[in-house]
Protein backbone atom coordinates (compact mmCIF):
# COMPACT_ATOMS: atom_id res chain seq x y z
CA UNK A 1 0.00 0.00 0.00
CA UNK A 2 1.11 3.88 -0.35
CA UNK A 3 1.30 5.76 2.61
CA UNK A 4 1.78 9.63 2.49
CA UNK A 5 4.32 10.55 5.41
CA UNK A 6 4.87 14.19 7.30
CA UNK A 7 7.78 15.94 8.66
CA UNK A 8 7.52 18.43 11.28
CA UNK A 9 9.48 21.07 13.73
CA UNK A 10 13.40 20.19 13.55
CA UNK A 11 12.38 16.87 11.92
CA UNK A 12 11.99 18.87 8.42
CA UNK A 13 15.63 19.75 8.87
CA UNK A 14 16.48 15.77 9.54
CA UNK A 15 14.90 14.59 7.18
CA UNK A 16 15.65 17.36 4.67
CA UNK A 17 11.59 17.50 3.42
CA UNK A 18 7.95 18.01 4.63
CA UNK A 19 6.56 15.21 2.31
CA UNK A 20 7.07 11.62 1.01
CA UNK A 21 5.21 9.12 -0.27
CA UNK A 22 6.21 5.86 0.56
CA UNK A 23 4.79 2.75 -1.75
CA UNK A 24 4.77 -0.90 -1.36
CA UNK A 25 4.15 -0.89 2.83
CA UNK A 26 3.36 -4.03 4.21
CA UNK A 27 2.70 -2.46 7.85
CA UNK A 28 3.26 0.07 10.51
CA UNK A 29 6.51 -1.64 11.87
CA UNK A 30 7.42 -2.11 7.79
CA UNK A 31 6.99 1.96 7.57
CA UNK A 32 9.09 2.42 10.39
CA UNK A 33 11.96 0.83 9.61
CA UNK A 34 11.71 2.25 5.72
CA UNK A 35 11.83 5.86 7.17
CA UNK A 36 14.85 4.70 9.90
CA UNK A 37 16.68 3.42 6.85
CA UNK A 38 16.58 6.56 4.74
CA UNK A 39 16.92 8.98 7.68
CA UNK A 40 19.03 7.47 9.92
CA UNK A 41 19.55 10.60 12.63
CA UNK A 42 15.91 10.61 13.42
CA UNK A 43 16.21 8.44 16.10
CA UNK A 44 18.54 10.59 18.15
CA UNK A 45 14.96 12.90 18.15
CA UNK A 46 11.95 12.60 20.16
CA UNK A 47 9.04 12.61 18.48
CA UNK A 48 5.27 11.31 18.21
CA UNK A 49 3.67 9.65 15.23
CA UNK A 50 -0.01 10.68 14.35
CA UNK A 51 -1.87 8.22 11.66
CA UNK A 52 -4.55 10.65 9.94
CA UNK A 53 -4.37 13.46 12.76
CA UNK A 54 -4.23 10.99 15.66
CA UNK A 55 -1.58 10.21 17.93
CA UNK A 56 -0.76 6.28 17.85
CA UNK A 57 1.11 5.20 20.70
CA UNK A 58 1.13 1.47 19.87
CA UNK A 59 1.62 0.43 15.98
CA UNK A 60 -1.66 0.68 14.36
CA UNK A 61 -3.38 -0.94 11.12
CA UNK A 62 -2.37 1.11 8.25
CA UNK A 63 -4.81 1.41 5.19
CA UNK A 64 -3.39 2.62 1.58
CA UNK A 65 -3.01 6.35 1.65
CA UNK A 66 -3.07 6.67 5.07
CA UNK A 67 -0.98 10.08 6.25
CA UNK A 68 1.31 9.45 8.95
CA UNK A 69 3.14 12.31 11.11
CA UNK A 70 6.04 11.85 12.86
CA UNK A 71 6.08 15.25 15.69
CA UNK A 72 8.84 16.35 17.73
CA UNK A 73 7.16 17.97 21.13
CA UNK A 74 4.99 20.34 20.67
CA UNK A 75 6.52 24.49 21.32
CA UNK A 76 3.06 26.21 20.20
CA UNK A 77 2.08 29.43 21.85
CA UNK B 1 -9.79 28.53 16.16
CA UNK B 2 -8.02 30.33 13.19
CA UNK B 3 -4.23 30.38 11.99
CA UNK B 4 -3.55 33.66 11.13
CA UNK B 5 -0.84 34.10 8.54
CA UNK B 6 1.96 36.60 10.63
CA UNK B 7 1.18 38.28 13.53
CA UNK B 8 -2.08 38.86 14.98
CA UNK B 9 -2.94 42.59 14.07
CA UNK B 10 -4.51 44.71 17.12
CA UNK B 11 -7.85 44.74 14.43
CA UNK B 12 -8.05 40.91 14.64
CA UNK B 13 -7.99 41.67 18.47
CA UNK B 14 -10.33 44.14 18.09
CA UNK B 15 -12.63 42.29 16.28
CA UNK B 16 -12.46 39.11 19.05
CA UNK B 17 -13.54 41.68 21.75
CA UNK B 18 -16.27 43.52 19.56
CA UNK B 19 -17.61 39.89 18.62
CA UNK B 20 -17.97 39.03 22.28
CA UNK B 21 -19.70 42.21 23.51
CA UNK B 22 -22.57 41.43 21.18
CA UNK B 23 -23.62 39.06 23.15
CA UNK B 24 -25.68 40.75 25.80
CA UNK B 25 -25.88 37.67 28.80
CA UNK B 26 -22.27 37.83 28.90
CA UNK B 27 -20.74 39.55 31.88
CA UNK B 28 -17.09 38.75 32.05
CA UNK B 29 -14.88 37.99 28.71
CA UNK B 30 -10.67 36.87 29.99
CA UNK B 31 -8.24 37.63 27.33
CA UNK B 32 -4.74 35.91 27.04
CA UNK B 33 -2.14 37.67 24.31
CA UNK B 34 1.04 35.66 23.90
CA UNK B 35 3.97 37.92 22.03
CA UNK B 36 6.84 36.84 20.83
CA UNK B 37 9.99 37.62 23.27
CA UNK B 38 13.17 38.66 22.34
CA UNK B 39 14.89 35.75 24.25
CA UNK B 40 18.95 35.54 23.91
CA UNK B 41 19.97 32.42 22.38
CA UNK B 42 23.79 31.60 22.55
CA UNK B 43 24.33 34.92 23.28
CA UNK B 44 22.31 36.21 20.22
CA UNK B 45 18.50 37.90 20.64
CA UNK B 46 15.69 36.19 18.64
CA UNK B 47 14.66 38.54 15.96
CA UNK B 48 11.58 36.60 14.69
CA UNK B 49 9.76 33.15 15.36
CA UNK B 50 8.30 31.29 12.58
CA UNK B 51 5.48 29.38 13.52
CA UNK B 52 4.59 26.04 11.60
CA UNK B 53 1.74 23.97 11.89
CA UNK B 54 0.19 20.29 11.04
CA UNK B 55 -2.81 22.35 10.01
CA UNK B 56 -5.41 19.98 9.46
CA UNK B 57 -4.74 18.25 13.09
CA UNK B 58 -4.63 21.75 14.69
CA UNK B 59 -8.61 22.29 14.07
CA UNK B 60 -9.37 18.55 15.07
CA UNK B 61 -7.54 19.18 18.64
CA UNK B 62 -8.66 22.61 18.92
CA UNK B 63 -12.32 21.28 18.63
CA UNK B 64 -11.10 18.67 21.27
CA UNK B 65 -10.03 21.57 23.37
CA UNK B 66 -12.98 23.56 23.30
CA UNK B 67 -15.43 20.92 24.09
CA UNK B 68 -13.52 19.87 26.60
CA UNK B 69 -13.30 23.42 28.23
CA UNK B 70 -17.34 24.75 27.23
CA UNK B 71 -18.21 21.18 28.98
CA UNK B 72 -16.40 21.85 32.65
CA UNK B 73 -17.27 25.46 32.48
CA UNK B 74 -20.51 25.84 31.87
CA UNK B 75 -20.89 29.42 32.63
CA UNK B 76 -18.85 30.15 29.34
CA UNK B 77 -20.97 31.45 26.36
CA UNK B 78 -18.15 31.59 23.53
CA UNK B 79 -14.26 30.90 22.69
CA UNK B 80 -12.56 32.59 20.31
CA UNK B 81 -8.68 31.34 19.47
CA UNK B 82 -6.38 33.02 17.21
CA UNK B 83 -2.85 31.33 16.82
CA UNK B 84 -0.33 32.80 14.04
CA UNK B 85 1.69 30.86 11.45
CA UNK B 86 4.50 31.95 9.41
CA UNK B 87 6.81 34.54 10.72
CA UNK B 88 5.85 37.18 14.16
CA UNK B 89 8.64 39.12 15.17
CA UNK B 90 10.07 40.11 18.53
CA UNK B 91 7.23 42.57 20.48
CA UNK B 92 4.58 40.95 18.03
CA UNK B 93 1.60 39.22 18.92
CA UNK B 94 1.34 35.17 18.20
CA UNK B 95 -1.71 33.85 20.00
CA UNK B 96 -4.98 35.57 21.20
CA UNK B 97 -7.21 33.90 23.54
CA UNK B 98 -11.05 35.22 25.04
CA UNK B 99 -12.90 33.37 27.03
CA UNK B 100 -17.00 35.01 27.43
CA UNK B 101 -18.72 33.97 30.12
CA UNK B 102 -21.48 35.09 32.39
CA UNK B 103 -19.19 35.99 35.58
CA UNK B 104 -15.84 36.50 35.99
CA UNK B 105 -14.50 33.50 37.55
CA UNK B 106 -15.05 31.27 34.80
CA UNK B 107 -13.84 33.26 31.76
CA UNK B 108 -10.46 33.81 34.13
CA UNK B 109 -9.86 29.85 35.10
CA UNK B 110 -11.45 29.12 31.39
CA UNK B 111 -8.77 31.28 30.07
CA UNK B 112 -6.07 29.83 31.70
CA UNK B 113 -7.03 26.66 31.04
CA UNK B 114 -6.69 27.16 26.94
CA UNK B 115 -3.76 28.49 27.10
CA UNK B 116 -2.32 25.39 28.54
CA UNK B 117 -4.27 23.15 26.75
CA UNK B 118 -2.82 25.13 23.50
CA UNK B 119 0.67 24.57 24.28
CA UNK B 120 0.24 21.09 25.39
CA UNK B 121 -2.25 19.66 22.44
CA UNK B 122 -2.04 21.66 19.34
CA UNK B 123 0.93 20.85 16.95
CA UNK B 124 2.24 23.53 16.29
CA UNK B 125 6.45 24.37 16.04
CA UNK B 126 8.23 27.70 16.60
CA UNK B 127 11.83 28.31 15.24
CA UNK B 128 13.56 31.01 16.70
CA UNK B 129 15.44 33.64 13.68
CA UNK B 130 18.37 35.39 15.76
CA UNK B 131 19.76 38.33 15.21
CA UNK B 132 22.28 37.26 12.64
CA UNK B 133 19.89 35.15 10.48
CA UNK B 134 21.02 31.94 12.09
CA UNK B 135 17.46 29.65 13.00
CA UNK B 136 17.22 27.23 15.93
CA UNK B 137 14.45 25.30 16.59
CA UNK B 138 12.73 25.77 19.61
CA UNK B 139 12.94 22.45 21.93
CA UNK B 140 10.86 22.13 25.12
Amino acid sequence: MGINVLFFGVLTEVTGTHRKHYRGISSFSDLKYRIRDDFPGIENYNFRIAVNNRIVNEDPVLNDNDEVAYMPPFTGG
Amino acid sequence: MRLIEGPISPAAISEIIFRGGTNTDSGAHSLFLGQVRKDLVDGKSVKAIEYSAYEEMVMMEANKILKSVMSEFTDVISIEILHSKGFVNAGEISLAVMVTSGHREQAIRACAKLVELIKEKLPIWKKEILEDDSEKWKQE
